[in-house]
């Protein structure tokens, strides 16, 4: 810590290439030589993050300095030696190379034909190290920096590349710049919202507009990275990861109550099941679509998304979207949790084979009483959240589900028919894959009954109701007023005021103040404009084009600005002393006006 | 006609104001809808708002944005407040919007119908003929990033209004020369202070300075 005091700025040396995995999964990783790339440009850096980790005091300055730039740039513009530059014997200078080795690790992923893992894992990345700052640990890696043999180019081919090969894309390992930025600006964004997410520390940018992208999470271990085992029926490695696991969540306090025993295995089970059962709940709940599937790839194990690239959030309830990624559709968004829960049941299965050295048939596990927690878990957080969107706080939230369970679920059936009604349009291509329009607004009720209710006191006409909750996607048609809709919507009046009615109760507050107070809160959460992909697309576009102008301090203040304005837990900013006000002001315009899409 | 133009301000400096507007309404609660110059600050714009108002005992407080869509039953409702108040920010941006929702002919109905309109700094220039006081002096300017050319506000009253004023030549300079070529009286208010206009009746609450025919004059 002296050192960092000094601002020598040392901290950075830690992060050499070593990390506790290399010794504990044998051959569950490829080292790699590296040297130094030349040209890199700092574009981005979080400041926010590295203090939080400890790499920076918390004292320094949101700024570059020299001594600063030059650390990061010797610490992380690294390009590996791959298997291609040693089949040709190619000679870089010894200076250039790095003492240290650096780890791509291995896991499964679908993408990969033999299905066991055999030859997949970061197939773009390497693992800088584990950063410690007493405390806690934060795992660090760089994407873009060469490609691996892990990659599935090279399996597919097989054949070893070139770094930066442009025949090869992905392929060839090099990152670019706007998935870095996109991902620094998202992840800010969901982490802002309180949704568990890596981080984006730094952004270097090279020319042709390819990237390396570095980021940090106390964990960057994914499912994928036990299922390689379970799939290869290799118990020691399986254990030896499992025990890594629940010892590093012991030591940074996480998971506190853990036995030392035996027992720790289902404990460690218990605590996936609540955290994949939180995390579906979470994305259905906010609309975010993260390509689940068996592998357990593009999760990481407390279930923070890892992985931007085919991260999106809707506006509304898209459902039916699939990303169309050449030779497969994606999983939508309502399948995430079976996705989720069978990722839970491969656990138990996992934690059986730990605990028995018999591995069993998956099957044999779909009724295993984590999936009951699981699915408890994701019910649970469905009541929180809907009460958190009529506005209720959290103590209000857990006495009304404690009180009245039956008022709070039967809301939320009538919420959800109108949240998943669809165009009649049916199924539609979109740029990058296939949907199926939802028509209904819901952050729209949310947000203005309350101060309808204010105004009027009263419930309000079915086509009134209709005429706020309809989108830009709904036609006359799906917007028509049939019996059952109507019925539906009286429900849902009389269930909400129901609810407010309760809440005032509890509090001992008249109705007036309740539904005021509730007000503020519901048009916090319900924002009407709030980020989609789309939009962060867009923005990035905005950025790159007028990069020359943004240094990577300006772009941290923008991102920062932004992250915070679109979050329902911070009021810090005031518009008038934005820093970048034009560029941020034309931000929230694109924001608007993508609003509702995908 | 009734209305209560801000320069701005804390909400402790507008004391006198903001119980002088609840007077004007004739009711201990009166409902008031905050129409925030944009939407994107509104959550905690509103918040703000409220709790200047709760002090008082007014729980019916509204916002509504005019630079969103917004439904028609709202409107309706908020037609029939008894206060309006626009806030202050990027009078120009304010004023596109006012116009292009239909919110600002509206507003026009709602004063000749007996509705009080309150505004702070770009929602009290709102209230004037013009909002050109909004582009000088130039170290203290809204920009017109809408590039909005019709600058032709609500017309309410007679004068021309500048909030944020500070006691100074480099501000009275600019004032009396926009006082020369418009050959209307620009009242210049500090934070804090206000006009009040009842009927027929004037009221100036704090310090006012008035620029006309080349002279400055203070009201207090």
């Amino acid at each position: 810590m002296s050192d960092i005091k000094s601002n020598n700025y040392n901290s950075f040396d830690t992060l050499d290439g070593s990390h506790p995995f290399k010794d504990v999964v044998e051959d569950g990783h490829v080292d790699y030589e590296a040297r130094s790339r030349k040209g890199a440009k700092i574009r981005y850096f979080n400041f926010d993050l590295a203090k939080e980790m400890g790499l920076l005091p918390k004292s320094h300055p949101n700024g570059l300095n020299n001594k600063l730039s030059e650390k990061i740039l010797k610490t992380f513009s690294l390009m590996i030696i791959n298997e291609y530059d040693i089949e040709h014997n190619r000679d870089f200078s010894k200076d250039k190379i790095k003492d240290a080795k650096f780890m791509a690790t291995r896991y499964l992923q679908l993408q990969h034909d033999d299905k066991k893992g055999l030859s997949s894992g970061d197939g773009r990345s390497i693992w800088n190290g584990q950063f410690k700052n007493g405390k806690e640990t934060w795992d660090i890696t760089s994407c873009g920096t060469g490609g691996t043999r892990l990659s599935p180019a090279t399996t597919k081919f097989n054949k070893f590349f070139e770094n930066g090969d442009p025949s090869i894309s992905y392929g060839c390992g090099f990152a670019e710049i706007d998935e870095g930025i996109a991902q620094a600006l998202f992840s800010e964004v969901f982490y802002k919202n309180k949704i568990k997410t890596e981080r984006t520390l730094l952004v270097l940018e090279f020319e042709k507009g390819y990237a390396i992208n570095v980021r940090a999470h106390p964990s960057l271990l994914r499912p994928s990275h036990f299922f390689i085992h379970l799939k290869q029926g290799n118990y020691d490695n399986l254990k030896n990861l499992v025990d890594y696991y629940i010892d590093s969540q012991k030591h940074t306090k996480q998971w506190a109550d853990c036995p030392g025993d035996k027992s720790k295995y289902d404990f460690f089970l218990k605590q996936m099941a609540i955290n994949f059962g939180n995390m579906a709940s979470v994305f259905e709940n906010e609309y975010i679509f993260c390509w689940l599937d068996w592998d357990g790839d593009n999760i990481l194990m407390d279930g923070s998304i890892i992985d931007y690239g085919s991260i999106r959030q809707f506006g509304m309830f898209h459902s039916e979207y699939r990303y169309d990624d050449v030779d497969r559709f994606s999983t939508s968004i309502l399948e995430q949790r079976d996705k989720a829960k069978y990722i839970i049941q491969s656990f138990a299965q996992l934690v059986d084979y730990i605990k028995t050295k018999d591995k069993k048939n998956l099957k044999d596990f779909k009724n295993h009483k984590s999936l009951d927690l699981f699915d408890k878990e994701f019910e649970d957080e469905k009541n929180r959240n809907i009460l958190k969107k009529i506005g209720l706080d959290d103590k209000e939230a857990s006495t009304l589900i404690d009180q009245k369970i039956k008022l709070v679920k039967d809301f939320r059936k009538i919420y959800n028919y109108f949240e998943r009604a669809k165009s009649s349009k049916g199924l539609i291509k979109v740029s990058d894959g296939i949907s199926w329009d939802a028509i209904f607004c819901m952050r729209d009720i949310m947000r203005e009954i309350p101060k309808i209710i204010i105004a009027k006191k009263e419930k309000i006409s079915d086509r009134d109701f209709i005429d706020i909750l309809k989108s830009h996607y709904a036609t006359e048609e799906d917007i028509q007023i049939s019996s059952y809709r109507s019925k539906m919507i009286k429900g849902f009046q009389d269930k909400y005021w129901d609810i407010i009615t309760e809440v005032s109760l509890i509090n001992k507050h008249s109705f007036d103040k309740q539904i005021l107070k509730l007000s503020f809160r519901a048009s916090k959460v319900n924002k009407f404009a709030r980020v989609t992909g789309d939009s962060i697309s867009l923005i990035v576009e905005q950025i790159l084009k007028k990069k020359n102008s943004i240094c990577a301090d300006d772009l941290y203040e923008m991102i920062d600005d932004f992250s915070s304005v679109q979050s329902i837990y911070d009021d810090s900013r005031d518009a008038d002393k934005l820093k970048h006000r034009d560029l941020l002001m034309k931000f929230f315009r694109i924001v608007k006006e993508h609003r509702e899409g995908l | 006609m009734k209305l209560v133009l801000y320069s701005g301000g804390t909400d402790e400096e507008n004391i006198v104001l903001d119980k002088k507007l609840i007077e004007l309404s004739g009711k201990k609660n009166p409902q008031i809808t905050f129409v925030p110059s944009s939407s994107y600050f509104i959550e905690s714009e509103f918040m703000e708002f409220a709790s200047q108002f709760q002090k008082y005992r007014v729980n019916n407080l509204i916002n509504f944005p005019v630079d969103v869509e917004y439904s028609e039953i709202l409107k309706n409702e908020v037609l029939k407040s008894d206060i309006i108040y626009l806030g202050g920010g990027n009078t120009f941006y304010f004023l596109k919007h006012l116009r292009k929702s239909g919110f600002l002919r509206e507003l026009k109905d709602f004063v000749k119908n007996g509705g009080i309109l309150a505004g702070l700094s770009a929602g009290a220039i709102m209230m004037t003929n013009n909002i050109t006081t909004a582009s000088f002096p130039e170290f203290d300017r809204d920009d017109n990033d809408e590039n909005i050319k019709n600058l032709k506000a609500l017309n309410l009253v007679s004068f021309d209004f500048f909030p944020h004023y500070k006691n100074s030549l480099r501000y009275d300079n600019e004032l009396i020369e926009h006082a020369n070529k418009t050959q209307k009286k620009v009242y210049s208010c500090p934070d804090g202070s206000g006009i009040i206009i009842d009927e027929h009746k004037i009221e100036f609450i704090g310090k006012t300075f008035v620029f006309y025919k080349g002279e400055k004059f203070s009201l207090r």
